[in-house]
This record gives structure tokens, C-alpha cells and sequence, in this order.
């Protein structure tokens, strides 16, 4: 398996991006701009300029302080589109520049990472509610966490490993999703992916199959669970299927979640390995603009020999919902890797 | 006795037609939807769920923050205005926008009489021939 956290390499696949992101780019922003200073925007809900087209965007810079670390990073910057170009036809289109400028306060160097990728592209056609269908560059439809992988709509800086090593978080394929016809509070998804990854700039496992079927209830007004089943193959001929579990409860101002996964590995070698991860949250809403959080998580990845638990305690700050502060610690089972982790981000 | 009559008197009724305020969710009146549950409604203006018997349904809000929104959003969605805020903010990183919204609750009513698949909400005595009541809140 690759664990690809790639910021500048290509592939032949970076072509449709090279060609079209930067213009794409420059057009939206300048329209992003115009719009954005008309009376009617509101601040979180993009500019509607019709029901065909609305356009928006986010960014989010964060600075962490280790041991023997001390750096500023203007994370994301992305813009996105989307629309309904018919009644059941919808599209969704979002690039994005990862690590678009860091500067390192050990060494005293800053880099800058300016040209985008398309982190999602993709169509939806709404046959009914037990049957639709998006195809393109998508987000992997497994629990919560992957589904709101932006900071600004977390409410910690940090990602679980969880969520980063386990499973790819982006699918280049098809997902027919919808409410199960036989329970109408059961939601599926049975997504496929058969080629590369249509950008392969931000992904974190480079992968050409993947197979997998979620499904996910509202058990009570206050608990939702689901499951999430597949097999995917990377480029490095490892075959990986997982099964992952995830859990929110909502118990008034406290929220718990919980996600977990185990990972089965088997490459043309004859290598056979275990991943294991889960993380506990816990986030307790003093006020609708302040937050507590505390997480705890257990990782233990045989393919890379990596083994760690982690506890997190954040606090979170959101004047309007759309704008977030943020600040946590992290304890690492290796202290050396303990670590302050503040962040500013916006959804506009 | 008495107790009891007077208590079962002033019990909500079950079932999808609920004493309430005096709003009702509504259809045009040639729509072939007939009632409809308040878990569902909520799911329609949540974006949750698009169709109802094969029709794709449109949602539409009274805009601003008036009092029939306002004894919609607790009433049948169940959520605060801050809740609705998060929810629709953490939509547009989806793709999925609010509701359409009309400027008044006479422009609800046009807008639900005039456009195939609409569902809105306006008082009951605003209901006439044109419109179906599907749920009273």
C-alpha cells in the first residue's frame, strides 16, 4: 500500500488540471469577488447566482508548535461550484490548493504550493429517493469524519490518523446511493471505482479499484450508527479490504463520536497484515459559539510498523458559524511528537 | 372522570393533523399527494429527501425570520435558527442549498399553486380551492 501524501508530483492525469484548473481558477475567484460584495450574500452560503450556479470557497491556516517544530501554514484555499442544471441533474465542481504557503520558523524557509487540483468533480442525476447516482471525483462516503474533511467545519485542527491512513478518502468512480427501498430510514451507498484517481495531487492512497457498500440509520432522534464495507487494490499490487463502524450520539450540549476500523492486508508477495485505528470525541458546547473537545485514539498499522495512541484536548471558537478558531494539544504515546496546534479558517 | 375528559380534550391529536398555531404545509390542489408525515416534510426542507410518489418535490421558505417560519422551523423541523444555520453552512460544502424563498406568505401561496411539485406552508385561512392541505402545525 501507498500512503501518498504528495504535494508537487505529477501524473499524466494532472494534465486536465494544468489545463483547466488555473483559468477555472482565476475566473471563479474574480466572480467569487464580484458576488461576494452584493447585499444579498450571506457569509457560509456561497453566492447563489441562480439555481443552476452557486459559488463559494474556503481556506483555513493553521500553526503548530512541537518539541523541535515551530510552523505557519496557509493550509487550504479552495473554491467551489455547483448547481442544478436540470430538475434531477446536478453538478459539483471544487479545486484546491493544498499546503499554498508554509513557512518553517526552525529553519526560517517558506515554500508555497500555488497551482490547484481538482479535489472533487462530479454529476448527479436524482432518479428517486431510493436511487441516485453520482459519478466523477467524489469523497469516499465512509462515516462521519470523511465527510466533513474541511477545518473550518470540524471542530479540531487535526485530523485522526483514522481518517487519514485507513481508507481513500476519495473516490474516482461511481456511488448509487439513496434510502433503502424496504426502510426508509436506512441510507446506502454502493460506490465503484475502476481507473486512477482523476487528480492524484491530495489523495492520500493511490488506488485504481475500489469496491464498497455503506449503509448508515438514524436509530433515535439523538443516535445514528452506520457500517461501511469494501476492498481496494493500490498501485503497489496490495489488496486491502476493510470494515469500519461509526457512531454519533447526541445528548443535548455534548455530542460523542465514535469511528473505528479494522483493515485486512494481502499483497502478490503473500503478505498478510492488520490495521486496526478507532477514536472516541466527545465535544461539549458551552455556547453556541464555544466548544470543548476531548479525543482519544488508538492506531496500530502492521503495513508501516506505526503504533501510537493519542489523546486531544481543543477548544473551539466560532463567532459566526462560518469562521472558526481553534487551538489543541496533543499527547503523543511518543512524546516527542506532542504538539500545540492552532487554526483560523472561513467557509465564504 | 371529569379529570380525565377535560385532559383528553386538550391532548394533541395523532396521527399526520396535529392541533396547532393555525399554519398547514401545503400542495396545490392537482397535486396527487394527499398527507404526508412531519418526519418526511422535514426531510423535503432539510433536502434530505426529493420525492414523493414519483414527483420531485420543491421546497419553499417564507424568507426572513416571520413568525410562520419561525413556528415552521420549531414545529415541524424541530431545530433553532442556529441549528438551521449549521445545518445549510455544512450543506454548501455538499452542494446543497436552502430552500427556495418567497418575500411574502401570499407569494408562498402563488408559488405553491403555480409550480409543479412545491410544498410550503402558509395560515389556514389563507387555505382556498387552489391549495391541498397535507399537515397542520
Amino acid at each position: 500500500m501507498v500512503v501518498k501524501m504528495n504535494k508537487n508530483s505529477g501524473c499524466s492525469r494532472r494534465f486536465l488540471t494544468a489545463v483547466f484548473a488555473p483559468w477555472l481558477t482565476v475566473g471563479l475567484a474574480t466572480f467569487s469577488l464580484a458576488v461576494c460584495a452584493q447585499q444579498d450574500y450571506q457569509l457560509g452560503l456561497g453566492y447563489s447566482v441562480n439555481d443552476m450556479l452557486t459559488v463559494g470557497g474556503y481556506f483555513s491556516t493553521e500553526y503548530a508548535v512541537g518539541d523541535d517544530s515551530e510552523e505557519f501554514v496557509v493550509d487550504d484555499v479552495a473554491i467551489l461550484a455547483y448547481g442544478n442544471l436540470t430538475e434531477n441533474f446536478s453538478f459539483l465542481a471544487e479545486l484546491e490548493s493544498v499546503d499554498f504557503f508554509r513557512h518553517d520558523f526552525e529553519t526560517g524557509s517558506s515554500e508555497s504550493n500555488v497551482p490547484p487540483a481538482i479535489e472533487r468533480l462530479y454529476g448527479d442525476y436524482k432518479f428517486s429517493d431510493t436511487y441516485s447516482v453520482r459519478f466523477g471525483k467524489q469523497i469516499t462516503p465512509i462515516g462521519y469524519w470523511n465527510l466533513q474533511p474541511i477545518n473550518v467545519l470540524r471542530e479540531t485542527t487535526s485530523n485522526p490518523r483514522f481518517s487519514r491512513e485507513m481508507y481513500p478518502k476519495f473516490l474516482t468512480g461511481l456511488d448509487i446511493y439513496g434510502y433503502t427501498p424496504f426502510d426508509e430510514n436506512t441510507g446506502y451507498h454502493l460506490y465503484f471505482q475502476g481507473t486512477e484517481d482523476l487528480d492524484d495531487a491530495y489523495i492520500n492512497i493511490n488506488i485504481d479499484r475500489h469496491l464498497g457498500l455503506s449503509l448508515d440509520r438514524q436509530l433515535t432522534c439523538r443516535w445514528h450508527a452506520g457500517v461501511s464495507m469494501g476492498r481496494f487494490d493500490d498501485l503497489d499490487n496490495t489488496a486491502t479490504r476493510y470494515l469500519a463502524l461509526n457512531t454519533r450520539l447526541a445528548l443535548g450540549k455534548l455530542t460523542l463520536f465514535m469511528e473505528g476500523i479494522r483493515d485486512l492486508h494481502e499483497s502478490n508477495s503473500g503478505l498478510h497484515e492488520q490495521s486496526t485505528a478507532v477514536y472516541g470525541q466527545g465535544e461539549y458546547r458551552l455556547t453556541p459559539q464555544h466548544a470543548l473537545i476531548v479525543r482519544g485514539e488508538y492506531f496500530n498499522n502492521e503495513l508501516t510498523g506505526i503504533r501510537e495512541r493519542i489523546g486531544i484536548l481543543g477548544y473551539s471558537f466560532r463567532p459566526v458559524f462560518p469562521v472558526s478558531f481553534k487551538v489543541e494539544h496533543q499527547w503523543h504515546s511518543d512524546s516527542g511528537d506532542n504538539l500545540w496546534l492552532g487554526s483560523f479558517s472561513v467557509l465564504f | 372522570m371529569r379529570w380525565l375528559i377535560m385532559a383528553a380534550l386538550f391532548l394533541p391529536v395523532s396521527g399526520n393533523t396535529a392541533v396547532g398555531s393555525g399554519y398547514a404545509v401545503v400542495v396545490s390542489s392537482e397535486s396527487a399527494i394527499a398527507d404526508m408525515a412531519p418526519d418526511k416534510i422535514r426531510d423535503i426542507f432539510l433536502k434530505r429527501r426529493n420525492f414523493e410518489g414519483g414527483t420531485r418535490l420543491i421546497p419553499v421558505n417564507l424568507v426572513g425570520e416571520d413568525e410562520p417560519r419561525r413556528e415552521f422551523e420549531a414545529a415541524v423541523l424541530g431545530m433553532d435558527r442556529e441549528a438551521i444555520n449549521r445545518y445549510w453552512i455544512s450543506n454548501h460544502f455538499q452542494g446543497v442549498s436552502p430552500p427556495t424563498t418567497q418575500a411574502s406568505l401570499q407569494s408562498v401561496k402563488s408559488f405553491v399553486e403555480n409550480v409543479d411539485g412545491a410544498i410550503g406552508y402558509v395560515p389556514l385561512d389563507m387555505v382556498d380551492g387552489n391549495l391541498r392541505v397535507i399537515y397542520e402545525f
